[in-house]
């Protein structure tokens, strides 16, 4: 039961393996302000984005995401920035009906003008840092641990290191009672099977199968043939040749662990054991649905390396060949080459993950924390063009 | 003929009222190395979710968008942050730059030693623009003045005659609530500056290039947050034309104080 695993207990009983004060700006405009915010404090992170409160097909998917990632358990407090819409008082409400408990709602109409609100924010944000550092981490149990599994840039090796070493430690962390999340619906299609065979009852299986069918209609409808797309041109570089190839090789982050169970997009994991969620391979959009899931630490595996970081969940990053690990070192915390290379075997590497992930989730920082990469996304599933009409006047 | 207006000389882009160096991040994944570079040699940049997880017309869309924001009369050189495996590639979108602009040049993230790399190497390929196409002033011939137009405005006819008269040339654009989407088209027909009356329930907002004068409403929130905009309606006709000239001749906007500016590419297919 015991672990060597240390956590900062949240009032609702969630487990947060980060403290963070959260800048969350609610509209587009404000989203200059929150970096300024952030910069201007003792430690407080922040995102940006680019939703001006649209009131369109996606807004519920919108709020939804917002919300979550504002409760997710890794933050000990939030600062929302507003401009005073109900939309924005909804996506609070939300984030409270989630369990987030601690948060100050900062309104540009209250405060008068954004140099203001720049500065009111700040002072708030510095009582939540100071807050934060009297907090102590106290023995958790496995199951405070919520993992995303992620992969970005994959090549011809993703599906014989990096991918099963991972695969190997999300096992050993299932077994444990700790949760893992496969993200990624484009990275499992045609090998949603292999998942759904190992579903712990039918229904789970009949659901993942489902959820890829209506994936892919869901681009089909668009007249495209996803097939036909994927893999990317960074991935046929990197030696994949088909779809089918690159989602083998995903699916094998995922271990052997039974599938538990099928998640939305931002949707929580109830339980311990190993889920399934339905995201986009665009990876800030899948991190973002990952912190609104409440995953707290996230191991992202790449042939070809990325910067990519949230501001919220510590992301490590695992590149699968040497060079690539030789070449852009501060982009990557760990190299699962070796195994190529016949220097470790798959067990070793998948020691050294499960190792590197106690180690950040008790509190070593990654390489995208320490460049501050707070990359963030929004999923939409609708387009963004509205109409617009225009009219010239030329001159003389 | 527009008033006398000196503005920079910008090779095939045209003549701009402002001497931006973008920095242009192909992709989310390289925005924030964007930023780190623009910030170390004062140049414009944005964040932005696009460039990778693109199918469809989104991907031809998506490469024209950023190619038309690089062409703008406002920027004097362009420098695209790649991370190398994305699906709009930065040298390819480079290329496709340098066609019409010499003064463009790209850094690739997974080729230049990772973070640390790329800012310094980024870095150093800005200076080298900066001294390749210093400022050259010139006259600008016709002053191009985008309406983004969120909201009704009683006197639009009156302001479109106003700025006619005065010489300008005058692209009206309406949008249905959010600015962004008329910020945008504004800047694919190259507005030099825009004038732009947000919705009543919408904050002033700006746009990385392009110099925005924001019009307060008479409504709750405008009126709440005054110190954010550039001018009330109820003075428009009366004190337009002389900020549009400041703000030509080199004046800041509020929105180019704040630095707000996130960009909104149109989107038609879901991502991936």
């Amino acid at each position: 039961m015991s672990s060597e695993l240390r956590a900062f207990k949240r009032d609702n009983g969630q487990w947060g393996l980060r403290n963070h004060v959260l800048i969350l700006p609610l509209h587009s405009a404000l989203s200059a302000t929150a970096r300024a915010i952030a910069d201007g404090s003792h430690g407080a992170v922040a995102i940006s984005h680019d939703w001006s409160g649209e009131i369109d097909n996606d807004l519920p998917r919108i709020i939804f995401t917002f919300s979550g990632y504002a409760a997710n358990p890794n933050n000990f407090a939030v600062v929302f920035l507003t401009v005073g819409s109900d939309n924005e008082s909804e996506i609070i409400a939300s984030a409270q009906a989630l369990g987030l408990k601690r948060f100050t709602n900062v309104a540009l109409p209250e405060i008068g003008s954004m140099e203001g609100l720049r500065v009111k924010a700040i002072e708030i944000a510095n009582q939540y840092c100071a807050d934060a550092a009297q907090e102590k981490r106290v023995p958790a149990p496995w199951s405070a641990l919520v993992l995303g599994l992620e992969c970005g840039g994959s090549d011809a090796l993703s599906g014989i290191t990096a991918n099963p070493a991972l695969g190997v430690a999300s096992d050993r962390l299932v077994e444990l009672g700790a949760t893992s999340v496969l993200g990624e619906t484009t990275e499992i299609l045609g090998a949603e099977h292999l998942l759904a065979a190992r579903a712990i009852d039918p229904e789970v299986g009949k659901r993942i199968v489902a959820m890829v069918s209506r994936y892919e209609a869901s681009i089909n409808y668009e007249g495209i043939d996803i097939r036909g797309a994927q893999p990317s041109r960074g991935n046929i570089e990197g030696g994949l040749s088909t779809l089918e190839e690159k989602s083998l090789g995903a699916a094998k982050k995922a271990g052997n662990a039974p599938l538990t169970g099928v998640l939305e997009f931002g949707e929580r994991p109830k339980t311990s054991g190993l889920y399934f969620m339905d995201t986009p391979g665009h990876d800030i959009e899948q991190l973002a649905g990952f912190g609104a899931g409440h995953i707290n630490i996230v191991v992202f595996t790449s042939g070809r390396g990325t910067p990519t970081g949230s501001a919220i969940m510590p992301t490590i990053k695992v590149s699968t060949n040497t060079p690539m690990y030789e070449a852009i070192p501060d982009l990557i915390d760990l190299d699962a080459g070796t195994i190529a290379d016949g220097i470790e075997t798959l067990a070793q590497v998948g020691d050294r993950i499960f190792n590197e992930i106690l180690a950040v989730a008790n509190g070593q920082e990654t390489k995208a924390e320490l460049g501050g990469h707070h990359e963030f996304s929004l999923s939409r599933m609708y387009k963004t063009t509205v109409e617009t009409t225009e009219r010239f006047i030329n001159a003389h | 003929m527009s008033p006398v207006t000196t503005g920079f000389s910008h090779g095939n882009r045209g003549v701009g009222i402002r001497n931006h160096q973008l920095i242009l991040p192909s992709v989310v994944c390289s925005t924030h190395v964007a930023r780190r570079i623009a910030e170390a040699v004062k140049g414009v940049t944005f964040a932005h979710q696009h460039g990778c997880g693109i199918i469809g017309e989104d991907v031809a869309g998506i490469d024209n968008f950023f190619i038309q924001l690089a062409d703008h009369p406002n920027v004097n050189s362009v420098l695209v942050i790649a991370l190398g495996c994305e699906t709009i590639q930065g040298q390819e979108l480079a290329a496709k730059l340098l066609q019409s602009n010499e003064s463009t040049q790209y850094r690739i993230i997974q080729e230049s030693g990772g973070v640390e790399g790329t800012v310094a190497a980024g870095v150093k390929a800005a200076g080298e623009l900066n001294d390749a196409y210093p400022a050259t002033s010139t006259e600008i011939q016709h002053l191009r003045v985008g309406i983004d137009l969120a909201r009704p405005v009683k006197e639009l006819v009156a302001l479109e005659k106003l700025l006619h008269d005065a010489g300008y040339e005058v692209i009206t654009s309406q949008s249905e609530f959010s600015s962004a989407e008329s910020f945008t088209r504004l800047a694919q027909e190259k507005a030099h500056i825009i004038v732009s009356f947000p919705d009543d329930s919408q904050p002033a907002s700006g746009f990385p290039l392009i110099p925005v004068i924001n019009v307060a409403s008479s409504g709750f929130l405008h009126q709440a947050i005054t110190g954010d905009f550039d001018i009330q309606e109820s003075n428009l006709i009366a004190e337009i034309l002389p900020l549009i000239a400041q703000v030509a001749a080199g004046s800041q906007t509020v929105a180019e104080r704040n630095k707000s500016g996130e960009i909104r590419a149109p989107r038609v297919v879901r991502s991936v």
